[in-house]
């Protein structure tokens, strides 16, 4: 469950349980030494002003400095970066790094740095020469050379030094690199790359001993790998270790060889094939037992990796070096029970499974075989989802946005989408918006409107609207329908801001909020809203009535009626399968706007009664695109805004948005009529309803130079926003749109609000740091927000009175 | 109905912890009411102030090299040689009570009603009928290891004067960087790990101007209320816990009631920790700690009357005001019980948000199944679509989340 990983995730969280008053040589004397050796940089933390010395401080443990260009950094500034360990021994770093050039601290230490690329290529210029470096791959860099590393976006790289003492201690004569390496993640290398970003994830997590230890196992594959393979160079008479090591790579990279033969590899190794069989026998093998569990072992991984799930079993044996797909069939059921097909369809379903039960959005594995098809998916999102041309400018003040087929997008943000509307800083806008719950009782909140009925048009032929969410449009992870429904919210837009670039902020208030009253036979002028306890809300885990576990959904009328609206709950219905009109059976609310069948269902009429709640309406979602991947799941929000789900985004309060892409390209749905602090169950009374607003583009000025995250304003407060991750598209990667929702916490929430809030007394009122502090902890109030959208909130309210004075 | 006075005195507080050992100072029935004088353990932060002429916290704070008043300050030893002194400052707050209820008994809950609270003025000649408070932002606080400006770690205390005249606000005086501070037996205070020493003003320097124009509005209550705990003799008051305690929500003011399982023969109550100002979170450790009297009205509510009633099923603090109910998630709900001998120290590894939100839904929905009669599935929605929750604390080692929902939803009658 994603709360159930949020629990361990908490224990991010070093040195947060100092003792207040306890004896320092019991609890605190550990945490204290722990929090010694680690350093984190996070930019939410610091004003703009400040923010570069921080950095800079944090990349010289690493012997690194940023050469920074002030006009692309401002663009790009997003950093986060946890360094541990002690000069003297091993030194670890795990950054996330935006626009700039890092490179080296020349002659600060004699020994190389090791460099390892998380999600994407890195390049490394040296002079005239470039060195490219793949992902997941190792560079050994030495620090006597001027070499740079230009990083054009937010980049994922792990770092490790290692102090000359720590190295000779364990031998002497060691020599600096003084040239650029290069290491495959095979072999040897393969097991040193893997252990240096697992320990770059969990550092945070380990104890002194536990880190010692960690430190021992690095400073040995080093030295095995760097200055052995040197030594293995140097001298003609390699160990038998390193040869039979060496003869173990030669295999690997023959396996796909269906002639490899001991005589081959012998060849290729310049030794006799009697010595090769007598290396193997030494470490109790034989040759071809070996070959066989290696390709055996390597098919197994072909048949379930991302990459290569649509390749045919044959052609998998094939790649392996299995000339015979039936004696490869029989040979894999002997070694792994089952035969290769039926051992992919149990992995395909597990995956599945897990993913549907635990985890909204992007399921983290498929992501890296999704990678190049999300471009294809851009093209569908400008051509297929929007077919509406873009509008000309509008000399006149107020627009007009209907809802409809061609002005909505569903679950999911682009930079690539056509505008659907243009207009002017200071212009009005009454935006209609539709829930995507509507479907929930099509004949309550979608019967008779033509809007609606448009919208959520779906028959076995054609459906208005195909796209709903991120995902592949051909469904192929688990074939819910297109975009898989990695985001759900339906929204009104873009509108493309005239003038508005990247660094700007876009102002959207809220002048007024009301529901959309039904037009259906009997209903009409009535609201109504629909409450979802759904797989993805707080409680899902932990339900105690049975059955167990259950979706629940609550349909309620809107009583809107000035400032004392209030909802009732109408009647209740558990979830049950539906089948959408393309014939697909949805198990769970697994794919918005897919109409229920009320037959189907079993009403539950007496539900809350004698419960009026109070009415908060409100738009859950208002975003601007976001600057990083084409296609962006609608329901973690972020630095963009997007699915912020706070209740105070209502009438009378407005946001402010920094601008990632030109125009801004600002979207608004995801209504809600009610919402508590938490949305606890995973939705609130959403309910569809029509805004009035107006737009204001704040160019590059003082006043907002500093925002990097939505800000509420509310007549009477300033609203910041706290995320588990602030921004974790960048932190992430390209990981980061499934990796988000396992990851998520209050306890990451509360510190980002925290930092954020810090940093606006600082800027804005001009406070110090210790003056910021008391003014929090005397009088600024810390709330939850969502715990359901995969990327947590905490927000800190700071009133305006405080500064009335 | 009495109405009973308990000021503070060197016989009517004890320091740093509950206990069920300590006698009671005063016996009372239910349905009685008792004035109630706290002194916050801060006043030494800045003496000319908060303590001199004001002879009851004279003699609480009296500590020569002969002479300590109150000897015990905390859950810690208080016999042999100590880090930081007796009681190890193992729970800081300064508390008025013991208050025996007569008749209470584990399994009642005990109600108690804040009346009112004003804050105690000065006495000193020069700062006479002002009123002062203290904010540390201390070792214990959550910006501590997450400090951007130097030096780093630090620790400044803020000094706020509360002006009373309506609408009631605090407004900064000054603030210093914490000194090592030592103490009348010779024991040096590199950080704020004792409670009650007091700070030599000569070693400090001022910086005055702060926090210009700004003006926190007073919400005056009560940081620490509680019963004594049933499973050791003697508990830190800084972690809250089922019996209530260190709950640091700054709703616990006037007009506020709150619930209390009894967990032992009397329940035996005790107040204290003051608090001028707080936000939702207390993030800096501390609150602007101020001393305040109150008028309590206590009533006890038997076992067998529990059912049909708002406490039914309630084994945890329950706060009850004119507008909503709240109940307190904590990283861990009863840490005495489920952290084992060495819970005074375990809990200070378990602080956690993500727990204690956990535990507040789980309250929560029990409350709203028992007291409302709703289903789990209603119980859900309403608090999707009602319920609040909040950061209560961050630095009370067992965190706390509020989970509010309003009485107004409720309308049937």
């Amino acid at each position: 469950m994603i709360s159930g990983l949020a629990f361990s995730s908490s224990q991010v969280q070093y040195g947060t349980g100092e003792a207040p008053y306890a004896g320092a040589d019991t609890v605190p004397a550990t945490t204290a030494e722990e929090r010694m050796n680690i350093r984190q940089f996070v930019s939410e933390s610091y004003p703009q002003n400040t923010r570069l010395g921080a950095w800079q401080d944090l990349l010289a443990d690493l012997h690194l400095r940023s050469i920074s260009h002030a006009q692309e950094q401002e663009a790009d500034t997003f950093a986060t970066a946890s360094v541990r360990g002690d000069p003297q021994g091993v030194v670890l770093g795990r950054l996330t790094a935006g626009s700039q050039v890092l490179s080296p601290i020349l002659q600060r230490c004699r020994l190389p740095i090791g460099l390892v690329p998380i999600d994407e290529d890195m390049e490394i210029h040296i002079g005239n020469e470039i060195l490219r470096v793949a992902p997941g791959t190792l560079a050994v860099m030495p620090m006597n050379l001027q070499w740079e590393i230009p990083l054009e976006r937010s980049v994922h790289i792990v770092a490790v030094t290692i102090s000359e003492s720590t190295l000779q201690g364990r031998r002497a004569g060691w020599l600096p690199v003084s040239t650029p390496r290069q290491y495959p993640s095979t072999g040897l290398a393969a097991i040193f790359i893997k252990s240096l970003v697992a320990a770059a994830s969990e550092m945070e997590r380990l104890s002194v001993v536990e880190w010692q230890s960690l430190e021992q196992v690095i400073a040995d594959l080093f030295q095995t790998m760097v200055v052995e393979a040197d030594d293995g160079d140097a001298t003609p008479t390699p160990s038998v270790a390193a040869l039979f090591n060496r003869v173990t790579l030669t295999i690997e990279r023959h396996l796909h060889d269906p002639e490899l033969t001991a005589n081959r590899i012998a060849r290729l190794e310049g030794i006799s094939e009697r010595y090769l069989q007598k290396l193997f026998e030494q470490n109790g093998e034989s040759f071809s037992h070996y070959l066989r569990e290696r390709r055996l072992q390597r098919a197994r991984t072909a048949l379930v990796a991302p990459g290569d799930i649509r390749t045919a079993v044959a052609d998998v044996a094939y790649n392996c070096g299995f000339g015979d797909a039936a004696n490869f069939n029989r040979l894999f059921k002997e070694r792994f029970g089952l035969p290769p097909g039926a051992f992919r369809n149990r992995h395909a379903d597990k995956l599945a499974e897990s993913a549907s039960a635990e985890q909204r959005g992007w399921p983290v594995k498929a992501l890296a075989h999704k990678k190049h098809q999300q471009r294809v998916a851009v093209n569908d999102a400008a051509s297929a989802d929007i077919n509406a041309p873009s509008r000309q400018s509008n000399p006149a003040t107020h627009h007009h946005l209907a809802v409809g087929a061609a002005n909505v997008h569903w679950g999911y943000f682009s930079r690539s989408l056509k505008p659907v509307l243009e207009i002017r800083s200071g212009d009005m806008v009454e935006v209609e918006t539709l829930t995507q719950h509507a479907s929930d009782d099509p004949a309550l909140m979608i019967q008779g409107d033509a809007a609606a009925e448009d919208v959520f048009f779906w028959s076995k032929d054609r459906k208005a609207v195909d796209r709903r969410g991120a995902g592949p449009i051909d469904a192929s992870i688990f074939g819910r329908g297109a975009g898989e429904g990695f985001g759900v919210h339906i929204c009104t837009g873009p509108i493309y801001i005239k003038d508005a670039e990247p660094g700007d902020v876009i102002e959207v208030r809220i002048n007024d909020i009301v529901p959309r009253p039904s037009r259906s036979p009997g209903y009409e002028g009535r609201s109504f809203g629909s409450n979802v306890a759904a797989w993805w809300g707080y409680h899902f885990s932990e339900l105690i009535q049975e059955p167990k576990p259950r979706e629940n959904v609550t349909i309620y009328e809107i009583f809107a009626d000035g400032d004392q609206g209030y909802a009732e709950a109408l009647y209740s219905y558990r979830w049950s399968p539906q089948v959408d009109p393309f014939g697909i059976v949805h198990k769970t609310y697994d794919y918005p706007g897919v109409p229920v069948d009320k037959s189907s269902v079993e009403i539950c009429d007496t539900v809350l009664s004698g419960i009026r709640i109070p009415l908060r309406p409100h738009f859950g979602v208002i975003a601007l695109a976001p600057r990083e991947a084409d296609m962006i799941d609608s329901v973690p929000p972020a630095y963009f805004g997007g699915n912020l789900d706070n209740w105070r985004l209502g009438k009378g309060a407005g946001v402010y948005l920094p601008v990632s892409v030109p125009g801004g390209l600002l979207s608004i749905g995801d209504p809600h009529a009610a919402q508590g602090d938490g949305e606890l169950a995973g939705t609130a009374i959403e309910c569809s309803m029509t805004g009035r607003f107006t737009i204001i583009l704040h160019k590059k000025d003082g006043r907002f130079a500093d925002l990097t995250y939505p800000l509420i304003e509310t007549p009477t407060e300033w609203i910041l926003t706290g995320f588990s991750h602030p921004n974790y598209l960048a932190e992430f990667g390209a990981k980061g749109q499934g990796e988000v929702y396992a990851k998520s916490s209050v306890d990451l929430a509360m510190k980002d609000a925290f930092r954020k809030a810090r940093r606006f007394l600082m800027g804005t009122h001009g406070l110090s740091e210790d003056e910021a502090i008391s003014v929090m902890s005397a009088a600024v109030d810390f709330g939850v927000t969502q715990v359901v959208d995969g990327n947590w909130g905490v927000h800190a309210i700071i009133r305006k009175s405080l500064f009335n004075a | 109905m009495k109405h009973y006075r308990l000021p503070a005195t060197p016989d009517t507080v004890h320091w740093g912890y509950f206990s069920k050992t300590l006698e009671p100072k005063l016996t009372i029935k239910s349905g009685d009411r008792v004035t109630i004088e706290t002194i916050t353990h801060h006043a030494n932060d800045d003496y000319e102030r908060m303590i001199v002429g004001d002879t009851a916290a004279e003699e609480i704070f009296r500590w020569t090299a002969d002479e300590k008043t109150v000897r015990r300050r905390g859950a810690g030893p208080d016999k042999g040689s100590f880090q930081h002194g007796a009681g190890e400052g193992l729970g800081v707050h300064l508390l008025t009570g013991p208050i025996e209820i007569e008749g209470a008994e584990p399994g009642d809950v005990l109600e108690v009603r804040i009346l009112d609270a004003y804050p105690r003025p000065s006495a000193s000649p020069e700062y006479k009928g002002r009123f002062f408070g203290s904010n540390p932002s201390a070792n214990w606080g959550f910006q501590y290891n997450d400090l951007i400006e130097e030096p780093k770690p630090r620790e400044v205390v803020t000094i706020y004067e509360l002006d009373m005249t309506e609408p009631a606000s605090l407004s900064a005086l000054y603030s210093y960087l914490w000194t090592p501070q030592t103490d009348p037996d010779g024991v040096v205070h590199p950080t704020i790990d004792y409670p009650g020493v007091r700070v030599d003003h000569s070693t400090i320097t001022k910086k005055e101007g702060i926090l210009s124009g700004v003006k926190v509005p007073a919400r005056l209550h009560f940081g620490t209320m509680g019963l004594a705990p049933a499973e050791a003799d003697f508990v830190s008051t800084i972690p809250p816990n089922y019996t209530g305690g260190n709950m640091d929500d700054w709703r616990i003011g006037k007009g506020a009631r709150m619930y209390y399982p009894v967990a032992v023969p009397g329940g035996l109550f005790s107040a204290g920790d003051a608090h001028a100002s707080q936000g939702d979170s207390e993030l800096s450790g501390t609150a602007v700690e101020i001393s305040l009297t109150g008028e309590f009205e206590f009533i006890l509510h038997k076992k067998a009357d529990l059912p049909g009633t708002i406490l039914e099923g309630l084994d945890h603090p329950l706060f009850e005001n004119d507008q909503v109910w709240s109940v307190y998630g904590f990283s861990v709900a009863n840490y005495l019980t489920e952290l084992g001998p060495n819970h005074q120290y375990e809990i200070l590894k378990r602080s956690s948000l993500d727990n204690a939100m956990r535990d507040a839904f789980r309250k929560l929905r029990r409350f709203l199944m028992t007291v409302h009669k709703l289903s789990e599935d209603e119980a859900i929605s309403l608090m999707s679509v009602a319920a609040d929750f909040s950061v209560t604390q961050v630095v009370d080692a067992n965190w706390g989340v509020t989970g509010s929902m309003r009485k107004c939803v409720f309308v049937r009658p």
